[in-house]
């Protein structure tokens, strides 16, 4: 078989036959088994869930332990962890890829020790964010479990994420930009505004997405800094159970708590979908409003 | 100005935040005999979901009273009730040797039991025999009357209280284990022996009980004859059973006293029995 592989005839003619077929096979089992693991996941969490998922599942506050009625404070607790969480990391984070990629030196000495620092932080596990979280937020600043805790331990957790994704999205916009604008006598800054931030928004928005995504499906270290309350909260000080806790919670701690587990499943994965879409156009919308369409 | 129009809903929603965290509210002013204020409970999962539910409970009896309810395991329930992170601690066992410095007051009673898979023809296992499994001694099911299969061992993580209570009934030390599977809550642990035939574990009998009563494929194992049970907790005829304890550093005050009064009260036996454990003798 090898041997005839060699000679051209045979070289010609295996493309289109057994080879191809083999490589066109490859890939379709590729396709099925990584879009079917999905859809099987998917599917699971649909089917046990959605005979759960009312109106009032969504409105009501949980009883005897979450087994029965809602999941309405957890869901605002989420909201508010994302949120603070949301609120603290987008301009810390921009602002440092801007000036990681626009004011510092690619061989500089700071900027090697920031993105070193950054790759370091983004593989800690998350279990380590929330002990330092406890630590740092809850008791060395005075926090407690709280809300505002949750979400800036959150916000460590993103940055990394965040700005590296970021800044490699201004790194891919040309010089050429900077030098026309330059040339052009446009401020730094309007030139940041109008031109760079909107080039780099594709990079800015990956850095979003994966950040509410690993923001909004935390449990290991939302547990010991917002907490396990699940009532409904009046303010960021109070503490808050996350969506992803109350779900862990029912699923490995509380006898019968399996069919809300499903259900919040089902509502955690909803989100995450609606707000997916939302920041995508939203990003889109600004994208579009600047001068420079690119 | 475009951009404005854009970012107006996120910065809107920034100010939101930060104005709603202006406006904590400092304790309303309400009866001056009803106790006011706000309490933390940290510690063991087993208790949590309980305690939760009766501090509900108590808060809806007095209005202006927040207790937050924490999970963490009994440990930390310790360590937090001493360090003073935490009003009140959860643990769920007696209080040991060196821990003494602190006040337990006991909300419920709960059992450990030693569970198969409902396929498992195994119907009965002697102390000995459980503690030849556990040490690796005995690892197919053959040894012990069931079928040619190989033993899943599935333990506890380390300082999980049913861990502790399971070690010392059967004399174990914990280090001297070896488990196949190790789980952290009870519900974890019913559903790796509800996944695998040849499993066996040990949970809160509360749990358990739940679990066979709603149709999860697992069974309880009877200890020195007597039967796993809810009910043989509450007699006290079964072997392998624990406090469910708040724990607090000096004697309690104030909210703190009315909450450990009222979690140990008939008020909340309804509760307790809802969350399968068994209520204290009066």
């Amino acid at each position: 078989m090898t041997r005839k592989m060699t000679t051209p005839q045979a070289f010609r003619a295996l493309p289109f036959r057994s080879s191809e077929g083999i490589a066109t096979l490859g890939i379709w089992a590729v396709v099925v088994l990584v879009s079917g693991t999905l859809f099987w996941l998917l599917a699971d969490i649909f089917w046990h869930g959605i005979g759960q998922v009312s109106w009032n599942f969504l409105t009501t506050e949980p009883l005897n332990a979450g087994r029965e009625g809602g999941i309405a404070p957890i869901l605002v607790s989420t909201g508010l962890i994302v949120g603070v969480c949301m609120a603290v990391s987008i301009p810390l984070g921009v602002g440092t890829a801007i000036l990681l990629a626009e004011f510092t030196a690619n061989e500089s000495w700071l900027g090697r020790f920031v993105r070193l620092s950054l790759d370091t932080l983004a593989g800690v596990p998350s279990i380590v964010f929330g002990l330092f979280g406890n630590a740092f937020f809850c008791k060395t600043l005075g926090f407690g479990f709280s809300i505002l805790s949750g979400g800036l331990t959150l916000a460590c957790m993103v940055l990394p994420i965040l700005i590296r994704s970021t800044q490699e999205g201004l790194r891919a916009v040309p010089e050429d930009y900077r030098r026309s604008a330059a040339a052009l006598g446009i401020t730094r800054t309007a030139t940041l505004w109008e031109l760079l931030l909107p080039a780099a928004m594709p990079g800015l928005m990956v850095g979003l997405l994966l950040g509410i995504g690993r923001a909004i499906s935390e449990t290991a270290a939302l547990i010991f800094t917002s907490g396990y309350v699940d009532r409904m909260p009046e303010s960021i000080w109070d503490s808050g159970r996350a969506l992803s806790v109350h779900i862990f919670d029912l699923a490995m701690n509380i006898s019968g708590g399996e069919s809300n587990a499903y259900g919040s499943a089902l509502i955690l994965v909803t989100t995450l979908v609606m707000i997916n879409s939302t920041v995508s156009w939203l990003a889109e919308r600004f994208r579009k409003s600047r001068i420079l369409v690119v | 100005m475009t951009y404005l129009r854009t970012l107006t809903p996120l910065f809107l929603a920034i100010s939101c935040l930060s104005l709603h965290s202006c406006t904590k509210p400092s304790n309303s002013t309400g009866a001056t005999d009803q106790p006011q204020g706000k309490i933390v409970l940290t510690g063991s999962s087993t208790i949590a979901p309980l305690t939760a539910e009766i501090a509900k409970r108590y808060e809806a009896e007095h209005r202006g009273v927040r207790i937050d309810v924490q999970s963490g395991g009994s440990s930390r329930g310790i360590a937090d009730a001493r360090q003073g992170t935490a009003d009140i601690g959860m643990v769920s066992r007696s209080l040991k040797d060196n821990e003494k410095d602190l006040q337990a007051f006991t909300v419920a009673n709960d059992g450990v039991s030693v569970i198969l898979h409902k396929d498992n023809p195994v119907r009965q296992l002697s102390d000995q025999q459980i503690v030849d499994i556990y040490t690796k001694k005995i690892t197919n099911w053959r040894a012990v009357d069931g079928q040619d299969a190989p033993i899943t061992v599935v333990n506890k993580a380390e300082g999980r209280s049913t861990l502790e209570l399971f070690a010392q009934y059967f004399k174990l030390e914990p280090k001297t284990i070896q488990a196949d599977v190790v789980i952290g809550d009870n519900e974890q642990g019913i559903k790796t022996v509800a996944g695998n035939p040849n499993a066996i574990g040990y949970v809160s009998i509360g749990s358990a009980e739940y679990g066979t009563t709603h149709g999860t494929p697992i069974k309880l194992l009877p200890v020195k004859g007597v039967e796993a049970s809810i009910n043989n907790v509450a007699n006290g005829k079964f072997p392998i059973s624990r406090p469910l304890n708040l724990v607090t550093k000096t004697a309690p005050t104030g909210l703190q006293k009315e909450f450990i009064e009222f979690a140990r009260s008939p008020k909340v036996k309804d509760i307790v029995q809802q969350q399968y454990f068994v209520p204290p003798s009066q």
